[in-house]
């Protein structure tokens, strides 16, 4: 066991935890942040993504003793209101349906946006195709990324 | 619109009214549907309650089916709000309790609104109908001059108007109306029928929405499971010497479907569980693969019949491989087993049955187990069997504390219940003016859907004489279940790939060859649609084909245009045009949002995915060996809900069986050659 001082959504928190626990167990069992899914633990399916610094990192696979002094942003941090362009937009575009993976489609769509304000398809099809939807919800997402985008 | 399935509200549900005005009622029974209970709600609880009004206004429409994507809560709560007149922005949704008198709440099938939309409606009419009794009591005027709109009852004649939420002071004496009451007619909808969104998506969006791996109960422990290699493996020795060195570890408990290791986080319990060494006899199932299945299929399928002289024989098998549901949330369960009482959160298709199962493994009455249902994080038939639910029950029994246990991905897939693998045996004829004048399939499942073997329910929805369809099971070890769509997405995926080898043994364009042969007039209407949409008929680059399948069930009907090109060994697809009727369209928004993501398993399973059995298991184990669909392969999806004024039907299995034969067609138009086995490779076409 070691103790961690991370920045999670703006505030320092300290957590004990042995050093390769992955993020994603940090986030949900030790500090209640659920917001970030479980989806295989190897990083192939995005479900568990997170913000470090403004980038989409796969909190399944990345232990907590590689954060330091990282900023951590869940979907919790994104907003706590639901404000942020990319919730409204998936919300006004209806694009849930079982719901599951959204949090991590809205952490990637972000991190993308954040790099690059106005994506091409192309753009959305690279920073998303890492993002396995089981329901299908492929089509809004890109319409959602693209009303957040202001392309639409 | 405000909701969130959160324990706070759910309880607050269940738990006590205070002195919000309460309609109790059944679902079952077409008679006596309603009960008055004033008194219950003084009392707080309302088991059975559908609708409950609070002093502010706001409605709560307790849903008793499970939320997995198909959006039943919000169609539901639209239904009651409909009849009701109730303030939309006001509704808010519950789960009912399970065991209570809402109804059986097995959800599968598409069997949700077909099963409850009269009753609901009816329950909303009733509501409605006791509003106005008080409102027009109190103000002393003839109800039959009073109307209702947007929560609020009214009577032009004086101008007077009290809202919902002021009512609820009012209902001493009211009593529910006997009888089926008249019902507003479609032309007047005001909720139904309009495009309208989710009600978790806000929840959703926050990360706020609770499925059942998110609950957390005091002092819970975390437990994942070691599980056999193969399926009916016995368990040999059991070595935990290491695992209980792994930090965080608090206990090992043998449970029925392997050794469960019990610690104070998820990541220990997995840890715990590679650190332990745990050995197996696969015994007779060691020699089990996909291969071996597929001998006893083809062995059970029997040689076609001889045709008559002077016709055109048409030939055809089709192979399909078990699918995996992967649901996104893997299996998981909470629970919480105490000497005298149970309680279980956890997102399941069957909740009732999660309490039946629950009572029966701890000798406990059924209500002394209570199941908290939480949304579910896919479900596509996996969700009925209550294996994940049992697993939780037997450690918490064991350490008793509450436990969170949660299947890994690789759990998940190799211990789920398959889509059934298939073999498909086809032979039909076409006589000298291209009429079909034979059709006889053959269907054998391994081990058969839910243990039975068979052609179920499909059929061709074509006019062909004297066509046949007979089934039959082959060995297998590997359990089986329904997976969206059930039998039709091997049936009727198979009909449409051999209509099609028909029409063009006929000499015919497989759009009109259909047209002409469908029974149904809403059949003949979306395939003429879909084709129009898609441009049927116009030239296409090289290399690119488009293919044409429909599908008639769960009381809805759909075609799909799929356009694909085929360069080398690369599939890709580059168009998608379906038309549904789904008869009068609830929430063609999610109507919509179900057709287009029923289309993406079809393009998945179509082109991508499968499951292999080798030494008596599943070898795939995750997203890399059961690559689904992703954003990048996605072609345009162009999805149009046509109304026929027909009941509404289903529409979680609806948009799944037409899309991989037409998928399948295309890649016949693009390359001259025939699908015999999904997932569909190039290198395997005919």
């Amino acid at each position: 066991m070691a103790t961690y001082q991370i920045n999670v959504n703006g505030k320092q928190r300290t957590v004990e935890a042995v050093p390769d626990m992955p993020m994603l167990w940090v986030l949900r069992d030790l500090m209640g942040l659920t917001g970030a899914k479980f989806g295989c633990g190897i990083g192939a399916c995005g479900a568990c993504a997170i913000l470090v610094d403004g980038k989409e990192v796969r909190s399944c696979s990345t232990p907590i003793s590689d954060i330091g002094k990282g900023k951590v942003v869940t979907i919790e941090g994104l907003s706590t209101d639901g404000s942020h362009p990319l919730q409204k937009a998936f919300v006004e575009h209806d694009v849930p349906q079982c719901g599951y993976c959204q949090t991590g489609q809205i952490i990637a769509a972000a991190a993308l946006l954040k790099a690059k304000p106005h994506p091409t398809d192309a753009d959305i099809d690279e920073a998303m195709s890492g993002h396995i939807c089981r329901c299908g919800t492929y089509t809004r997402i890109r319409e959602a990324i693209k009303i957040a985008s202001g392309a639409k | 619109m405000v909701t969130d399935l959160t324990r706070r509200s759910f309880l607050k549900v269940v738990g006590g009214a205070g002195a919000a005005f309460v309609l109790g009622c059944y679902s079952a029974p077409a008679s006596g549907l309603f009960k008055n209970s004033d008194k219950e709600a003084a009392q707080g609880f309302q088991p059975n309650a559908f609708i409950q009004i609070d002093p502010d206004g706001t409605v709560t429409v307790t849903v008793n089916k499970s939320d997995m994507g198909q959006g039943i809560r919000t169609t539901f709560a639209m239904i009651v709000a409909e009849e009701m007149d109730a303030d939309w922005s006001k509704v808010k949704v519950a789960h009912a309790p399970p065991g209570g008198p809402a109804g059986g709440q097995g959800t599968g099938g598409s069997s949700s609104t077909r099963q409850m939309y009269g009753t609901l409606r009816q329950l909303g009419a009733g509501a409605r109908a006791m509003l106005v009794a008080a409102a027009a009591k109190s103000w002393g005027v003839d109800a039959a001059s009073c109307k209702c709109d947007t929560g609020k009852v009214m009577h032009p004649a004086t101008g007077k108007s009290m809202s919902y939420g002021e009512l609820t002071s009012k209902m001493a004496g009211v009593t529910a109306p006997d009888g089926d009451l008249k019902l507003k007619d479609k032309a007047d909808f005001k909720i139904l029928g309009k495009r309208t969104r989710r009600v978790d998506n806000k929840s959703v969006v926050t990360g706020t929405a609770t499925f059942g791996i998110d609950v957390k109960l005091e002092g819970m422990l975390y437990a994942v499971v070691s599980r056999r290699p193969s399926f009916g493996a016995s368990m040999g020795t059991v070595d935990d010497t290491a695992t209980r060195k792994v930090p965080g570890v608090v206990d090992v408990v043998k449970i029925s479907s392997g050794v469960a290791v019990v610690a104070q986080n998820t990541w220990a319990a997995m840890e715990g569980v590679r650190a332990l060494k745990v050995t197996w006899d696969t015994g007779f199932n060691a020699s089990v693969s996909t291969a071996s299945i597929r001998a006893g299929l083809v062995e059970a399928a029997g040689t076609q019949p001889d045709l008559p002289a002077g016709v055109k024989a048409v030939k055809a098998s089709i192979d399909f491989p078990y699918l995996a549901h992967a649901t996104m949330e893997p299996m998981n369960a909470v629970a919480d087993v105490r000497d005298d009482s149970c309680v279980i959160y956890s997102g399941t298709q069957s909740p009732d049955g999660a309490q039946r199962q629950t009572a029966q493994m701890l000798g406990l009455p059924a209500e002394k187990v209570t199941v908290h249902l939480t949304l579910l994080g896919g479900g596509f038939g996996r969700r009925s069997a209550n294996d994940f639910v049992a697993d939780a029950v037997q450690v918490s029994k064991a350490v008793k504390k509450p436990i969170k246990l949660v299947w890994t991905r690789e759990d998940d897939m190799r211990n789920d219940h398959y889509r059934p693998m298939s073999y498909h045996s086809f032979q039909g004829a076409v006589d000298a003016s291209g009429t079909p004048v034979a059709w006889n399939h053959v269907i054998i499942n391994a081990g058969g859907r839910s243990g039975r073997g068979g052609p179920g329910r499909a059929g061709i929805p074509y006019a062909i004489s004297g066509a046949t369809q007979a089934g039959g099971a082959g060995p297998s070890p590997v359990p089986t279940g329904a997976w969206r769509s059930v039998e039709h997405s091997q049936i009727d995926v198979a009909n449409e790939c051999f209509i099609d080898e028909m029409a063009h043994a006929a000499g015919k364009d497989p759009l009109a060859f259909r047209v002409a042969l469908a029974r149904d007039e809403r059949l003949k209407k979306v395939l003429t649609m879909a084709a129009e949409k898609a441009g049927w008929g116009t030239p296409l680059p090289k290399g690119h084909g488009r293919g044409i399948a429909c599908f008639s069930g769960y009381g809805a009907c759909i075609a799909h245009v799929m356009e694909v090109s085929v360069v080398g060994n690369e599939i890709k697809l580059h168009r998608m045009v379906a038309v549904v009727d789904p008869g009068l369209a609830l929430n063609p928004q999610g109507v919509e949002a179900q057709v287009q993501g029923a289309a993406v398993d079809g393009m998945s399973t179509a082109l991508k995915v499968g499951i292999t059995i080798e030494k008596g298991g599943v070898v795939e184990g995750s997203w890399p060996d059961y690559p689904w669909m992703t954003m990048e392969e996605m072609p345009n999806q162009e999805v149009f809900v046509i109304d026929s004024g027909n009941d509404p039907s289903g529409m979680g299995e609806v948009g799944y069986p037409s899309g991989p034969p037409a998928i399948a067609n295309a890649v016949f138009a693009a390359t001259g050659k025939r699908v015999r086995k999904f997932p569909i490779k190039v290198s395997e076409l005919v």
